[in-house]
């Protein structure tokens, strides 16, 4: 099992979600973090107050997945995702040991 | 029920007995009935089992009682509810057979799976209030003998707790108070939850506990035990019995349903309560939203019977707080009185809708709570009030006073609860506890619109524990620059209304409800119109909050819907608050800044695009009509007045208000110099036309400082035929107008001779000395000037902010003349002690050179920086 976790703009999440749902991923975690890579911030002026946006708002989608389904979850994040600009994002993949259901303690990839 | 005492049969008994009951609730819906049965099923099993592994092994059974507590001790055990046991010793330390022999008998309830909370104490704990364990005390509160030493119990019931209740009384109440206030700040302080918790929500049946229990202390206070059945206010048995039968009946159905101690109504069980009539009358079934409004009808009145006795409570021992109620108390005038923190009518006041509007009033001022007679009162006087007769022309201003003030959240959902509200507004009864089910919605529709009032009203008060948030004082300091937050509240007021009508948008069926209920009660056409974009477009940030907030287009896209600064900084506080008010967790640190940042990226534009975006005829006729209705066959002469100005002329300016100055320059021909001055809101307000040459904004601003006057904020526009539509709203210092209403026919004819030349600017300013400066200010703000080339296609963008003193305009604009600048736009603001200023300037019809800027920025340094 692999854990995908994926940065990405906000105004990308309702395009991303749809696009994990077409390929059969159900279940995700969304949070709302900040973040830069490359694309640093900026400072903006509202008057005569000086407001620096050096950690800029993101969306982090993470799913956990069975390993045939990685490579597809990837290019349908990418497709979703992309506009081409610096500040896209990125997607990490891990590998996880085990996962269990609450409701049932069902364990492995049954559990997903 | 018979049985044999074999305790093999106790597993038979208690199973049959259990179908039994729960067969006859299902049958009649009786939960009364139910628990009862329920209470004596489970007597009979502990005083059997009491023989057997208590009694028959023990040498000495006086100085060991076995007592109810809790639920049980009332005799109100629910189907899944926790068996509360007390073993009460006369002992301090007892016998370690007796102990065993406590633990087998627990361990038999157990294994007939009754959940046992059992406690073993001596009596001497039974006379201690303990600040650690008041549960333990109040809990001794609903105790009953059950088994063992009878005259121990006696003691302990009739002795023992009356004499520590006698003595702690005070200290009880408060703790009790205390741990029931935390218990409502969890549930957000408000019965009207999606899913309440029966048990633990205000308005649920901890609170009746609690208003009993208060009610027993209080009567001990005189005579001992009092009867349990008569211990609540007479005003309110009827409704607490009735309400009590439902809940009763309610949390069996839970517990059966959910086959444990789970009392949370969630939809699917409110629609199974609904299809099952679950604690209705005459067992007729009804929707789940009625079904829930029956709930909330019997929440509210233990509710309100809870919160009455809590604010009884007397004050702690802090004199400071017993102060502050004394100083409280003295708020009160000829209609009413404020004691012990509620609002009492005087008996001789006869009650008409005059008063009702008064004493709302007081209560959106000074956020007391009415007391219980009162209500009852005003309640029945509503009740006789005709719905035509209330909606008056006049009923804007008493609601514009009500929705200003601070409590006016409080003053609302009295007014709701009363009925008041939907007899000014009829069609308001459409969202009376509306439920409407959504993921992120914890509350109903009536009581998300008044948080929503509630959370602006709460950026204005100093904050109670905690320092605000950053995000909430910047939220808070737009709010104080509304020019009319009364509007905003009107619209909040409104905004969901047409969630209780069926159909996709609740927007597309909330406007005419709207517009129906704001008729004829004194809200002008300019006033309607910002309600109905507001409630039209409260959705349309958090929408583009899901695009791209840092792309112009984006930004350029939710500017040009939104027109202008005013309207965008309502929706600004508008979302914040409806968010705000979804669910406590809904408007995340995240969220808030997100939704600061498009409000200033969108502020930001609407400033710096006002220059390129102008109005030209043969694209706009649908304006030119609508303007062009006012000034019926002056078509021709209105295109050539309007052609070239900046759509922010018209989207600031009613139809009303364009009209009145297109005809004020038809008459430039005759006199060059058109004014038009009045008093509004605090402020004058002068609109001068006049054609367009070097220094006219600055003579105005000049004139101004010249008779004392504070600049707040001004607009200067020109058209394409050269004349200059300059609006400035100042405040009069030292009341030279409106002290000597004479001055201001001289005050007018002194801008028309300065303009006109004929008389020197520089003269009138040197025989009018005037106090430079607005007093002490704590922070003083730097001068910060910026440029922009690129803002604008022909003009070059100035944004200055310096500290506001009286003659600043002056210096700012008469330095720009100076320098040969002409200001083709002035957007003028203060905020606070701030001034800031937009210009944009041209030199010979060209945008300024970085040489030029550069000597504009010192000269402009060198003026400002001077004092």
């Amino acid at each position: 099992m692999t854990k995908l976790e994926a940065v990405i703009q906000p105004s990308k999440l309702d395009a991303v979600k749809d696009a994990l749902m077409e390929i059969g991923v159900d279940g995700m975690t969304i949070l709302e973090v900040r973040g830069h890579g490359r694309q640093k911030g900026h400072t903006e002026f509202y008057r005569g107050r000086e407001y620096t946006v050096d950690l800029l708002p993101k969306v982090k989608v993470e799913v956990v997945l069975d390993d045939a389904l990685v490579e597809k979850a990837v290019a349908a994040i990418v497709g979703a995702a992309r506009s081409g600009k610096i500040g896209d994002g990125k997607i990490f993949l891990s590998k996880i040991d085990d996962a269990i259901r609450i409701r049932n303690e069902e364990r492995g990839a049954a559990a997903l | 029920m018979s049985a044999s005492p074999s305790l093999f049969d106790l597993v038979r008994i208690h199973s049959s007995e259990s179908a039994s009951i729960r067969q006859g609730f299902e049958t009649t819906g009786d939960g009364k009935v139910a628990i009862a049965r329920r209470t004596a099923l489970v007597d009979s099993i502990v005083g059997r089992l009491w023989q057997e592994f208590v009694a028959a092994e023990i040498d000495q059974p006086e100085g060991l009682s076995l007592l109810a507590l809790g639920g049980y001790g009332r005799g109100h055990l629910f189907p899944h509810s926790d068996i509360d046991l007390l073993f009460l010793t006369e002992e301090e330390r007892p016998d370690p057979k007796l102990q065993d022999r406590i633990r087998k008998f627990n361990q038999e309830l157990w294994d007939l799976r009754l959940r046992v909370s059992s406690s073993t104490r001596p009596v001497s704990d039974c006379g201690k209030l303990s600040e650690d364990n008041v549960e333990f005390t109040i809990s001794l509160l609903d105790c009953r003998w059950l088994a063992g030493d009878r005259k121990l119990f006696s003691r302990v019931h009739d002795q023992i707790i009356p004499s520590l209740v006698k003595r702690d009384w005070q200290t009880l109440v408060q703790l009790l108070s205390e741990v029931t206030r935390s218990r409502h700040a969890k549930q957000s302080n408000t019965i009207f939850h999606l899913e309440p918790n029966l048990k633990e929500t205000p308005g649920g049946l901890r609170d009746l506990n609690v208003a009993v229990w208060l009610s027993l202390i209080a009567a001990f206070q005189k005579n001992g035990w009092p009867a349990k059945e008569s211990v609540l206010p007479v005003a309110n048995r009827g409704a607490i019995d009735a309400a009590f039968d439902f809940m009763a009946a309610v949390r069996c159905f839970l517990h059966y349903r959910h086959g444990r101690d789970d009392n949370t109504l969630s939809w699917d069980a409110q629609d199974d309560a609904a299809a099952r009539a679950i604690g209705i009358p005459d067992h007729a079934k009804i929707p789940a939203a009625d079904w829930m409004r029956a709930y909330f009808r019997h929440a509210r009145a233990i509710d309100r019977l809870t919160t009455q006795l809590l604010d009884e409570v007397p004050a702690s021992r802090a004199s400071l707080y017993q102060h502050f109620q004394r100083w409280r108390s003295r708020v009160s005038n000829g209609d009413l009185s404020v004691v012990d923190g509620r609002i009492l009518l005087h008996t001789n006041v006869n009650i008409d809708a005059a008063l009702v509007m008064r004493t709302f009033e007081f209560l959106a001022k000074n956020g007391f709570r009415l007391n219980s007679e009162t209500e009852q009162r005003l309640s029945d006087a509503i009740a006789t009030f005709v719905s035509k007769d209330l909606r008056t022309h006049t009923l804007w201003t008493h609601l514009r006073h009500i929705l200003g003030a601070p409590f006016a959240a409080d003053a609302l959902r009295a007014m709701h609860s009363l009925g008041f509200l939907v007899k000014l507004f009829p069609e308001y009864h459409l969202i009376d506890s509306l439920v409407i089910r959504d993921f992120y919605h914890r509350y109903t529709v009536d009581e998300h619109t008044f948080l929503t009032i509630e959370s602006l009203h709460r950026l204005l008060l100093p904050p109670q524990k905690e320092q605000p948030s950053e995000w909430e004082t910047y939220f808070g300091d737009l709010l104080k620059e509304l020019e009319q937050p009364e509007l905003l509240y009107l619209a909040l007021l409104f905004h969901d209304v047409g969630k209780g009508l069926p159909g996709e948008s609740h927007v597309a069926n909330g406007l005419p409800v709207m517009e129906r209920s704001l008729r004829g009660i004194g809200v002008h056409q300019e006033e309607l119109d910002t309600i109905r974009f507001l409630i039209t477009e409260h959705l349309a940030m958090s929408a583009t909050l899901r695009r791209d907030i840092f792309d112009h287009e984006t930004v350029r896209g939710f500017a040009d819907k939104i027109g202008t600064p005013e309207r965008l900084k309502m929706l600004c506080l508008m979302t914040y608050a409806d968010i705000r008010s979804v669910n406590p967790e809904a408007l995340t640190p995240w969220k808030a800044e997100s939704l600061w940042r498009l409000y200033m990226a969108a502020s930001n534009y609407m400033n710096r695009s006002v220059d390129d975006d102008r109005f030209h005829a043969e694209f706009e006729a649908e304006t030119l009509s609508r303007i062009g209705e006012l000034v019926p066959k002056k078509s021709t002469e209105l295109r050539k007045y309007l052609e070239g100005l900046p759509h922010r002329y018209l989207r600031t300016h009613s139809p009303m208000q364009i009209a009145k100055h297109f005809e004020m320059s038809t008459a430039l021909a005759k006199k060059p110099v058109q004014i038009s001055l009045k008093h509004t809101r605090g402020l004058y307000e002068l609109t001068l036309l006049t054609g367009d040459r070097p220094l006219v904004f600055a003579t105005i601003a000049g004139v101004l400082s010249a008779w004392g006057m504070n600049i707040v904020k001004a607009n200067a526009f020109a058209n394409q035929a050269g004349t200059i539509v300059d609006t400035f709203y100042f405040k009069d210092r030292f009341r030279t107008l409106e002290l000597n209403p004479p001055e201001l026919e001289r005050f007018e004819h002194s801008i028309v001779q300065v303009l006109s030349g004929e008389v020197s600017l520089h003269k009138l300013m040197e025989g009018r000395e005037r106090v430079a400066t607005n007093g002490p200010t704590k922070l003083q703000t730097a001068t910060r000037l910026d440029f922009n080339n690129h803002s604008s296609s022909h003009s070059t963008l100035l944004e200055l902010v310096a500290q506001d003193r009286p003659g600043l305009l002056y210096k700012i604009a008469s330095t720009l003349g100076r320098y040969g600048c002409n200001i083709e736009v002035a957007l003028i603001d203060t905020e606070g002690h701030v001034a800031i200023d937009v210009f944009y300037l041209t030199w010979e019809c060209m945008k300024l050179s970085g040489e030029h800027q550069f000597q504009i920025r010192r000269a402009l340094l060198e003026e400002l920086e001077l004092e």
